[in-house]
């Protein structure tokens, strides 16, 4: 493939990101990333967090390209980087597969004359309004108005779907996804910033909260944080006094309302980026009619052409927890095509010796470092230096000009040596960034790493004490001491080394369990999928067809057939796990397969238990043979069933069991499910009448359009509340339904043939397995991730992940996705063979212990146990698994024995420092 | 903990808590010049400072 | 006692307050140099103990952060 490489007139390699060259640019631009809410120089940083932390000069605004004048930035450079002579450059690359993941473009309300978003000051984007809450954003997150007084709003409304399920005024029929959830999270967020006297209001359609706790969130925006909601489509928005607006809206109860907002956020869809479907077309590959990427719900990471995935928002709208599950998705199904050159092009490093400080008393090497003008401007450094050298234990100091260049590191490492020096401090800047760099150096001088502490005097000191140079100093200096102090008592730490057994174990035969184990399986892994049922499929196999239509039957045939086909995967159905011991990388499972026990050792496993669907206890469930769940009615349309082919009304009732007090989660499939039920009634026989009693409709991205098809085709929906919930009545047996019409308000009798309840996913709740990988549920009894958003297919305790209905409901397209999620996750262990762990872990001292078990119960990460009763050696005391310690300390200060340490960060070293901060000069 | 450093005669002004999200560079800054602030009204910490003959 | 700056041992959760305060260096925002920061990698690692050695060693505060 081709690629060209802008210039970024930088040479990275020698930038070192100090900012002198942006104080001193002369040209002042509006800033892309803050949404021109303020103001950057030609020469930046797109923000705070960018990687490469590498400055960028824009072609289109420097003087110095545009006109050839000016230079400032290159001459004021301490490190040479600016190069203004770079060009364009093309580059080749042989790879074996691509994957897509070019995002979306914010909806531009520009074009909107009803919104006036071009004219109204007060009317914002929620990209704007985002950056505006954001603390390190234009504002520092205090919320002003974009008018002229640049007032604190007291009176902000939110009106969703501007550029989303609307085919008048743009071509967007799909539901962006994100936007009901995010204008929630702003208003929730606005409101703790600003307290109690701003009033929020949030205008829109059908409220879609449909991800995982989203609606417990929305219920405390409207109980808890006061948010109101109006459901009415806002049609113009007007000036008015002071720059505020006037809304013109009709209430539910038909009411015509003005009302005065004095700001308004237009919650913008998402939408294709013109740039992304330009290029789709020149790879050809297929983009939906909303050109999105057009993707198969059994393959949802593959792209039409072979070798091409996608991830993120290009594939359809999507949240962040989606994307990063498909992502991981995207990543293994290229796995799946490359595993034959895994490791081929891998380089060893070369291991330097390690050098035994053991007995040595310490020398510690100061080094200071003036990061050019960057800590040298307001510290005095050689006076540090010099300070440094009156320290105990400090056997040489000096200053460099950059520590971090490559021929400084160089001269450290030769002065490790040649001073025979067994500690390094480095003043400078922070350790976040550098410290992994300067702990390669004492590796690569033949020092443990871990005998290695930084100051920073850069971030904590010189840019912060700018106008106090003196103190600044002071300060320095006792950051050193505090450090040097620290590094006296530093040991050289051992990371364990751990051997990864290269078998997976799959738990849950459904449609999830079984993405991973293929996925594991064709990228050359031994896998084992353990399932309760005698066949495998899961709920898949009570399901007619997806919503984009493909038939599920036929689609779980194939995908069973190359399951069992694959030489890798072994089925063991029939089976139930009664025993799970041991921890990453070695895991040792007790299996009851057909009545036989059996023993399997695996390095990781993977959590598809799935779930199933309640059994309605309302609506006369289980009174008539006409009343019956969604799965149901798919099985009788799957059988052709002939009360269903003699039916001439049908009625759906949704929300059976979800967003209910004591079930306050939205199931997210059955909206869809109903809509495409509802379709195909209506195909079958299109006279049959069909309605859909609901509470929001939640056909979330392109299933939008599944929504509009079925009003097109005549299906009725009516919407309840939760507190006027539809009555279901046998009139000589006669099955009639009645409730409130919400746009006539007028009670509404139903009679019909068939009622199908929509009832909520429950998880399989199955405590025993929790317990035996450690592993956390929450109250509805899905399992917690390691994190919502970033962490969504994996959990905290290392070695294990999750995915499917499991994690929490969803369709088929997304359980596929999160089961080969679960799959590249794992493998990002097993690829590797031998784990490293970090050297900072708790350790106990079993002479000291009490046996008391607060560790044990507190450890997020399952570190701590007992050791066994019947061992030779400490019985019943506590234990760390340095593998899976993180190192956080809670253990250590929670330990009532004071029998835990925290190599690196031990109470000596903290006293130390402590101590070493206090003293007097 | 500020009882405990009460009950032993330091002022409760001599220890702050607080949570600050690493994006929060301007809350940081903000309860640093709080702490600062306080803690300069208070004058040196004398009371609980250990007492030993210190040699010069 | 004009000149007397107050010393303030600060203990910063490496992946918050820690992270807020290179932040703050980062955006060059300036404020006062009292503060001594002892970087602990979470502030569960915090224990009483450290917090009365530093006032017993002469400091005039102490700032847990997370």
């Amino acid at each position: 493939m081709d690629l060209i490489q802008h210039p970024r007139y930088i040479d990275e390699t020698k930038c070192i990101a100090c900012g002198a060259c942006e104080e001193k640019c002369p040209k002042k631009v509006i800033d892309p990333y803050n949404i021109g809410l303020a103001k950057r120089k030609s020469i930046y940083v797109e923000y705070a967090q960018a990687v490469p932390l590498k400055y960028a000069i824009d072609p289109e605004s420097c003087i110095m390209l545009k006109k050839g004048k000016c230079g400032a930035c290159q001459k004021l450079c301490p490190v040479d980087a600016i190069d203004f002579d770079q060009k364009e450059t093309s580059v080749k690359l042989e790879v074996g597969a691509v994957i897509l993941a070019p995002g979306f473009k914010p909806f531009d309300p520009k074009r909107f004359d009803n919104y006036q978003y071009a004219k109204l000051p007060n009317v914002v984007t929620s990209m704007e309004f985002e950056r505006l809450l954001s603390a390190s954003g234009p504002t520092q997150g205090h919320i002003s108005r974009k008018s002229k007084d640049h007032g604190d709003p007291k009176k902000i409304a939110w009106l969703q779907c501007v550029g989303s399920r609307d085919m008048n005024r743009c071509d967007n029929p799909y539901c962006s996804s994100v936007c009901c959830m995010y204008a929630l999270k702003e208003a929730v967020i606005a409101k703790e910033h600003a307290g109690d006297d701003l009033e929020c209001a949030i205008f829109f359609m059908d409220m879609r909260t449909h991800g995982k706790d989203f609606e417990r969130y929305y219920d405390a925006a409207r109980e808890k944080h006061g948010i109101r909601f109006e459901r009415t489509k806002v049609h113009t928005i007007n000036p008015a006094a002071n720059d505020n607006l006037e809304m013109r809206y009709i209430k539910e109860s038909g009411e015509s309302i003005s009302e005065i907002f004095d700001m308004v956020v237009l919650s913008v869809g998402l939408e294709a980026n013109p740039a992304v479907t330009d290029l789709a077309k020149k790879i050809n590959i297929d983009l939906t009619d909303n050109q999105f990427c057009n993707t198969n719900s059994f393959s949802p990471v593959a792209t039409s052409r072979p070798g091409i995935f996608v991830c993120g928002a290009f594939q359809g709208p999507k949240d962040i927890p989606q994307s990063v599950v498909d992502s991981s998705a995207a990543a293994a199904a290229a796995g799946e095509i490359l595993s034959t050159a895994r490791n081929s092009l891998t380089k060893v490093e070369e291991k330097i010796p390690e050098k035994n400080i053991s007995g040595e008393r310490p020398r510690v090497g100061v080094f200071v470092c003036k990061c050019g003008i960057n800590i040298a401007g307001v510290v005095d450094v050689p006076a540090v230096a010099e300070y440094a050298t009156t320290l105990p234990y400090v056997e040489y100091a000096a200053d460099n000009l950059y520590s971090c260049s490559q021929d400084t590191q160089k001269t450290m490492a030769e002065l490790v040596k040649e001073k025979n020096l067994n500690r390094v401090v480095v003043a400078a800047c922070t350790p976040k960034t550098h410290e992994p760099l300067f702990q390669e150096t004492l590796t690569s001088a033949g020092l443990n790493k871990y005998l290695f502490e930084m100051a920073n005097i850069r971030n904590h000191d010189s840019w912060v004490h700018k106008n106090n140079p003196d103190l600044a100093t002071e300060k320095a200096k006792d950051l050193v001491r505090a450090a040097v102090s620290k590094a006296v008592l530093a040991e050289p730490l051992k990371e364990s080394e751990l051997t990864v057994n290269q078998t997976a174990l799959v738990i849950g035969g459904g449609i999830s369990g079984m993405a991973a184990a293929q996925s594991l399986a064709l990228q050359g892994y031994k896998t084992h999928i353990v399932e309760r049922d005698d066949q495998l499929g899961g709920q898949a196999r009570n399901i007619l067809q997806t919503a984009k239509g493909e038939n599920v039957s036929e689609n779980l045939q194939a995908m069973t057939a190359g399951i069992e086909s694959n030489s890798n995967i072994t089925i063991h159905l029939n089976t139930t796990i009664d025993d799970v011991q041991g921890f990453v990388g070695n895991f040792k499972s007790k299996i009851n397969e057909n009545g036989s026990e059996k023993s399997l050792e695996h390095g990781v496993a993977i959590i598809a238990t799935g779930g199933h669907a309640l059994v309605p206890e309302e609506y006369l469930y289980g009174q008539d043979p006409r009343i019956m769940t969604s799965l149901e009615l798919d099985r009788k349309m799957i059988n052709n069933d002939p009360d269903v082919a003699k039916a001439q009304t049908a009625v759906f009732i949704q929300c059976v069991g979800s967003r209910e007090p004591n079930r306050p989660y939205c199931s997210r499939v059955c909206c869809t499910h109903t809509v495409d039920s509802a379709l195909e009634l209506k195909k079958r026989k299109p006279e049959m009448s069909v309605f859909v009693l609901y509470r929001d409709i939640r056909t979330y991205g392109e299933r939008e359009l599944l929504y509009r098809e079925a009003r097109e085709a005549g299906v009725i929906f009516i919407r309840f509340g939760l507190e006027n919930k539809p009555q279901v009545n046998l009139e000589k047996k006669q099955l009639c339904i009645t409730l409130t019409d919400h746009i006539l308000n007028r009670p509404v009798r139903i009679e019909t043939d068939l009622l199908t309840l929509a009832s909520s996913i429950l998880p399989a709740r199955d405590e025993k397995l929790a317990v035996f990988f450690k592993v956390p549920v929450n109250e509805d009894g899905f399992y917690i991730e390691r994190h919502a958003k970033l962490g969504p297919s994996e959990f905290a305790t290392d070695g294990v992940f999750l995915c499917g209905l499991a994690h929490y409901p969803k369709p088929i397209d997304e359980s596929i996705a999160q089961g080969k999620a679960a799959a590249s996750r794992a493998i990002t262990l097993l690829a590797r063979e031998t784990i490293f762990t970090s050297g900072q872990v708790a350790e106990t001292n079993p002479a000291m212990c009490s046996q008391c078990g607060v560790c044990v119960s507190l450890c997020p990460y399952s570190a701590p146990d007992f050791i066994p009763g019947d061992a030779r050696m400490n019985a019943g005391k506590a234990q760390i698994n340095p593998v899976l310690c993180k190192g956080c300390g809670l253990c250590v200060a929670s330990c009532r024995s004071g029998a835990i340490h925290l190599k690196g960060f031990d109470n000596d070293q903290i006293f130390a420092q402590i101590f070493a901060i206090n003293m007097v000069n | 903990m500020k009882n405990l450093l009460e009950l032993m005669g330091v002022e409760p002004d001599r220890i702050h808590f607080s949570w600050i999200s690493s994006a929060e560079s301007t809350k940081f800054v903000q309860v640093v010049n709080e702490i600062a602030e306080k803690v300069k009204a208070l004058g040196p910490n004398r009371h609980f400072v250990k007492q030993e003959a210190k040699v010069a | 006692m004009t000149d007397w700056e107050p010393k303030i041992v600060s203990f910063l959760c490496n992946w918050c307050s820690y992270g807020a305060a290179d932040l703050a260096g980062v955006s060059r925002m300036q404020y006062p140099a009292n503060i001594r920061v002892v970087r602990i990698p979470c502030t569960g690692r915090m224990s009483p103990k450290f917090a009365l050695a530093a006032l017993r060693e002469g400091a005039d505060a102490v700032w847990v952060s997370g």
